[in-house]
């Protein structure tokens, strides 16, 4: 075990972070020690670097060269806005440390560069070009190196940066791998490094700064609003409208809570987006916590498309599709993304799979291949999952007299059948077997579980069982429509074939109008 | 009130009705009025129940069946009066159900959606979690002048859908000409703002073409429980009848031809459908 951290207490007892824990108990025998906490660490970095988004658009964490990560913010063309570049790093610096945070920073023109300033020489500001010289006489280890590298680099004496410059790459490369001659290219900007923003950077956004902090939702869902017709004219002006809108409150305690909405198509009206974000903050029950205050508001557009400005009256067709889309849009940002859907065909024989639910916000296209068969009788009501039933009297290879579908009896006058349904051979280790449902009543299902609600990827329906191999006796499921005396059709299926070394189960699948 | 004849009552109601400003109620009962009473007089008894399937816009309907096994009669029913509405302005019908009642009384299924004569593009199916938010959606639905029916399939009974929300979904209705059904189950009856009340039976089917033996073409067994849209439409209450779904709408079944073959198919989508597959493959050469 080794020391990530040494506080200013344990500094000054000569210890340094690396070092190894009983080394360091042996030099102060009272020492206090706490694991470190990873996970929390990364929340809280996460959430300063959200907080940070009101300095600069592009925030990102670095975690790969210290042991609590750095957090790394593009300032291009955002300083002036702080008066220069020393006064930015002041005026950041400052109000983390305010906190009671041990901060150090540094601006140069590469994150490397910025990298080993602020690690090894902070507060300095490198100015264009003289990135070279100033990272010159900075320690080996100020290139982001894992510790092998470094402690052979020392070995060979070279102890600075500086000392690398003129040395050969290809030695370098041979010797202490690619990573050196990567680093080294970073910092000195020979090589580009990204940075990858946490939050979405988003080229429309308005906001608004508080001079007090606001805590009520009311207040928010006011300034959203401002703020919508704000963005909308500007989005106005460059013809352009957008399907997401995000919501970002920056909480005086260096939080930030973001509010995501999505249109059914691109939208620069104010009213509308100021609608939708107030029935999605109804939806917010628990998770909206001002905590003390928020300061500043942002409100940012991505997915944009273009949206011509069009005549409204005269000769515009009033078909009333746009007020659907707005339905949807209203409905969806109060009841969730997944509560209408509509259905949507799939190109397959097996009933539950021919058609899932997809979003109505969410549009793909038909597949003209997968339109069903007119010829085949299909129900009106499908039963997510099929449910068993006990069939008595059984004819073999035939439909059903009498079957018993949740404890009530059925006496069967018309059938007919079978339409056989067998498994897609080409997926091989998928058959038709039905899996044991849940007890009734115990729990609800999670409508993500639904086969039917799957939308985003084909995943296999639970109910779809894995087998290792392809056997025709059990993947074939034979389909009947029956009517019982009183008028009701049900559409039934019956697993496995008489004769088979496991005997036949049915099952009822769905209701005929 | 005695003295005061039925029509004057009438009168006065749909006097009422327009103070209220609700226009739309008013035109639409005296139309369904003018209509009932044209095919009465053409027959010269009462007036034909049939001619309410055709109930016009901005109802509040309340469909009733018996059991919840009798579900695919009472949606096919509701779906059957929601596909009168769509006009090119009004496009979509919305169906709504409780999250969770879906494995009780089954989802709507686009490849029978398709055969039935609903475009699957057409229905919007909504699971909610709660009834509160269900009714919300409800409203928001009707109010929109887009939106042709919104059907609430209900499996249970649920506290909150009392006089009173009816009442206000009646009015919501009237107001913006969107129809709404309450598709519910049981025998108990509770006191409901609806125009019109429906109890819906699945009835043994007529044979088909060439097959007598299997399932025909949907049947329902009728019975209107409360029509208020004027007294002709009140004198139809408690009658029933037996019609079934065709590719033109409802048809009656004459009581002579109950047992008789039924030479209609089931009405078709409006959408282009897939060929057979061996005309599929004849084209593929």
């Amino acid at each position: 075990m080794r020391l990530a951290a040494v506080d200013a207490a344990a500094a000054k007892a000569n210890l340094i972070s690396g070092q190894n824990l009983s080394d360091a108990r042996a030099l102060v025998p009272d020492l206090e020690v706490r694991e470190i906490d990873r996970a929390y660490l990364e929340q809280v970095f996460a959430d300063f670097a959200d907080w940070h988004s009101n300095a600069s658009p592009i925030v990102a964490v670095h975690t790969a060269a210290a042991p609590y990560g750095d957090l790394v913010l593009d300032i291009t063309g955002v300083a002036h806005l702080f008066g220069d570049e020393q006064k930015m790093l002041e005026v950041l610096v400052n109000r983390l440390r305010a906190l009671g945070f041990t901060v150090s920073g540094a601006i140069a023109d590469t994150v490397g560069a910025a990298w080993a300033l602020a690690h090894f020489s902070s507060g300095r500001i490198v100015p264009r070009g003289e990135t070279e010289a100033a990272l010159a006489s900075l320690p080996i280890v100020g290139l982001r190196l894992e510790e092998a590298q470094v402690s052979g680099l020392n070995q060979m004496g070279l102890k600075t940066i500086g000392q690398l410059y003129g040395r050969d790459r290809r030695a370098l490369q041979a010797r202490f791998g690619e990573t050196l001659i990567l680093r080294l290219d970073q910092a000195l900007g020979r090589i580009e490094e990204r940075i990858t923003p946490r939050l979405p950077i988003a080229e429309y956004y308005a906001e608004r700064r508080f001079a007090e902090p606001i805590g009520y939702m009311d207040d928010v869902l006011m300034t959203a609003r401002d703020l919508a017709i704000q963005l909308g004219l500007r989005l106005e002006a460059e013809g352009l409208g957008a399907q997401t809108f995000h919501l970002l409150l920056y909480r005086v305690d260096h939080k930030v809570m973001n509010l995501t909405i999505n249109a059914g198509r691109a939208t620069r009206d104010p009213n509308h987006i100021a609608q939708l974000f107030v029935h999605r903050s109804e939806r917010l029950e628990g998770e909206y916590d001002a905590g003390f205050g928020i300061d500043m508001i942002r409100l940012a557009a991505s997915s944009l498309a273009e949206v011509q400005s069009t005549q409204l009256g005269a000769f515009e067709v009033q078909d009333g599709a746009q007020d659907l889309d707005r339905l949807y849009d209203r409905m969806t940002s109060r009841l969730g993304p997944l509560a209408l859907t509509r259905s949507k065909f799939v190109n397959t024989h097996i009933p539950e799979r021919a058609t899932k639910l997809e979003p109505v916000i969410a549009q793909t296209e038909d597949d003209p291949e997968a339109l069903p068969d007119p010829e085949l009788r299909r129900p009106l009501r499908l039963l997510p999952n099929p449910e068993p039933i006990n069939v008595m009297a059984e004819v073999p290879h035939g439909p059903p007299m009498r079957i018993i579908w949740r404890r009530i009896a059925y006496r069967i006058l018309k059938a007919s059948g079978p339409e056989r349904i067998e498994a897609e051979w080409w997926r091989s280790g998928k058959n038709l077997e039905v899996l044991e449902r849940p007890e009734r009543g115990s729990k609800r299902r999670d409508p993500r579980d639904d086969p039917k609600t799957d939308t985003q990827k084909p995943r296999e329906p639970e109910h779809v069982s894995a087998l290792a191999a392809f056997d025709p006796l059990t993947t074939v499921r034979d389909y009947y429509i029956i009517e019982d005396d009183g008028g009701r059709r049900f559409w039934i299926f019956r697993i496995g074939l008489y004769g088979a070394a496991e005997a036949p189960r049915w099952f009822l699948h769905g209701f005929f109008a | 009130m005695p003295g005061l004849a039925r029509h004057d009552l009438d009168a006065l109601r749909l006097k009422i009705a327009a103070l209220e400003k609700r226009p739309l109620l008013a035109e639409g009962a005296a139309m369904l009025a003018e209509r009932l009473g044209r095919a009465a007089n053409d027959r010269g008894e009462n007036a034909d129940p049939l001619e309410l399937l055709a109930a016009p816009n901005g109802l509040l309907h309340e469909v009733f069946a018996d059991e919840q096994r009798q579900s695919g009669a009472a949606l096919g029913f509701t779906f059957g009066l929601a596909r009168q509405l769509l006009t090119s302005q009004r496009q979509a019908v919305l169906y709504l159900q409780l999250m969770g009642e879906g494995q009780e009384l089954g989802l709507p299924y686009g490849a029978g959606l398709t055969q039935f004569g609903i475009d699957p593009a057409r229905l919007v199916i909504g699971r909610i979690d709660s009834m509160t938010e269900l009714l919300w959606a409800m409203e928001e639905a009707i109010a929109c002048r887009a939106v042709a029916g919104v059907i609430a399939d209900l499996a249970s009974h649920p506290k909150a859908l009392d006089f009173t929300v009816s009442r206000r979904l009646s009015l919501r209705a009237a107001a913006a000409g969107t129809s709404a059904f309450l598709v519910r189950y049981g025998r108990g009856r509770e006191a409901s703002a609806a125009k019109l009340r429906w109890r819906i039976s699945p009835a043994m089917s007529g044979e088909l073409p060439f097959d007598p033996r299997a399932p025909g073409i949907p049947r329902f067994q009728i019975e209107i429980e409360k029509g208020r849209l004027g007294d002709k439409t009140q004198r139809a209450e408690g009658k029933t009848m037996l019609v079934d779904w065709t590719e033109n709408g409802f048809v009656s079944v004459e009581p002579k031809r109950r047992t008789g073959t039924a030479v209609h198919r089931t009405a078709p989508s409006s959408r282009p459908v897939a060929a057979p597959l061996g005309h599929r493959l004849s084209q593929a050469g």
